[in-house]
């Protein structure tokens, strides 16, 4: 009797539990993205949130701190002066939080790739759920990258925040071989 | 000498006068450049600022002369009244490059001088600024020198992605299908 209960309350799909799936279809509906641009591709932020191209008919908008946030956007070239505060601001993001790598400088150095001062590989420092390729991706690449993220979300598989807990002696190794003074607390959740 | 160019001979015929071991040169159409010893640069600035009229700072930049082992310093500044750029350049040895500190002429100096110090290590003593303007917690030499070898320090620091394994040199698969030669200089840049 108690199997029959376990089943009914199985989705088919993934072993998401019910509730989860209705978890997970409200977060996909509502992606609250990080008031924060990192480099050149935050030009493209505005003409995808305004009303040609409206990204809140997706349920994406800005917050404006990172406690309220879901998405943090790393938006063109990262330099290693910027990887210090955004590292910051992930860390103080609620969980589930997700990272969309955004734009040719986060995926490969693109442009930068010899530069002394942008790193190469942005998901050696974070969990990067989704990249955007581009330089720079127009709005609707933007919007196919959220859109693929809502996938991911509702597969059940945005758990970037997991993944970093697990892995963050790997994350903050690799963190401090290019911040050489560390200015962060040692955090233990 | 062209019409146009008596306000530039005007100021020559001024600079040269009042700085006799200066070097004066005509670039182009609204542009002078004077090239001096670095102990009087202040001077000319400042002659240049309250009895000429060039009250305008554009830029002081640095440039990196390597192989004469010295270092230029340019100090590009303007006249609202006569249109002309004068660019005041300077040698300073490249070993112990010291500069003096000319911010109490205009105080935006103060941000070009900090600028320099990190970038290219220049030393501009008694003058009072931050150590970090742009870069953080920066150990190796700076980086805007030209010995400074951009290449290994990022192979050094920083994780790079590997390319597509299907990944093809253009070079190589357009002379191979119009059988052409890659010529020598272009062969350090191939794939292989």
């Amino acid at each position: 009797m108690r199997s029959v209960i376990n089943i009914s309350i199985m989705n088919e799909r993934n072993g998401q539990k019910i509730v989860e799936i209705i978890k997970n279809w409200s977060r996909k509906h509502s992606i609250f993205v990080m008031a924060y641009g990192t480099g050149c591709g935050a030009i493209e932020i505005p003409a995808t949130m305004t009303s040609r191209y409206d990204a809140e008919r997706l349920g994406i908008r800005g917050a404006a701190t990172p406690r309220q946030a879901d998405v943090l956007l790393i938006t063109g070239y990262l330099s290693t002066k910027t990887l210090k505060r955004v590292i910051r601001v992930y860390e103080q993001m609620q969980d589930p939080k997700y990272v969309i790598g955004f734009g040719s400088c986060t995926i490969n150095g693109g442009m930068y790739w010899d530069s002394y001062n942008t790193i190469k590989m942005l998901d050696k420092y974070m969990p990067v759920d989704v990249y955007i390729n581009g330089c720079m991706p127009r709005p609707e690449s933007v919007i196919e990258g959220f859109t693929e993220l809502q996938r991911i979300i509702a597969r059940g598989e945005g758990n970037g925040a997991a993944k970093y807990k697990e892995n963050l002696e790997w994350y903050r190794a690799n963190q401090k071989k290019v911040l050489k003074n560390w200015p962060l607390e040692e955090y233990n959740w | 000498m062209d019409n146009a160019q008596i306000k530039e001979e005007k100021l020559m015929i001024t600079l040269q006068s009042a700085f006799p071991d200066a070097e004066v040169a005509f670039m182009r159409k609204d542009e002078v450049s004077l090239t001096i010893d670095k102990e009087k640069v202040a001077s000319v600035l400042l002659k240049a600022k309250n009895q000429l009229g060039y009250n305008y700072l554009s830029h002081l930049t640095c440039v990196d002369w390597m192989e004469q082992n010295e270092f230029e310093l340019i100090y590009i500044i303007w006249s609202p009244t006569d249109k002309i750029s004068l660019y005041v350049r300077t040698r300073i040895d490249r070993e112990h490059p010291e500069m003096e500190n000319t911010d109490m002429i205009w105080r935006q100096l103060n941000t070009y001088q900090r600028e320099i110090r990190e970038m290219f290590g220049v030393e501009f003593p008694g003058f009072v600024g931050d150590k970090d303007f742009i870069l953080e917690d920066w150990e190796e030499m700076p980086p805007m020198r030209r010995d400074f070898d951009t290449l290994t320090y990022v192979d050094d620091t920083y994780f790079e992605r590997e390319g597509r394994e299907d990944a093809r040199d253009v070079r190589e698969a357009i002379t191979k299908k119009s059988g052409e030669e890659i010529p020598d200089f272009a062969k350090k840049y191939s794939r292989q």
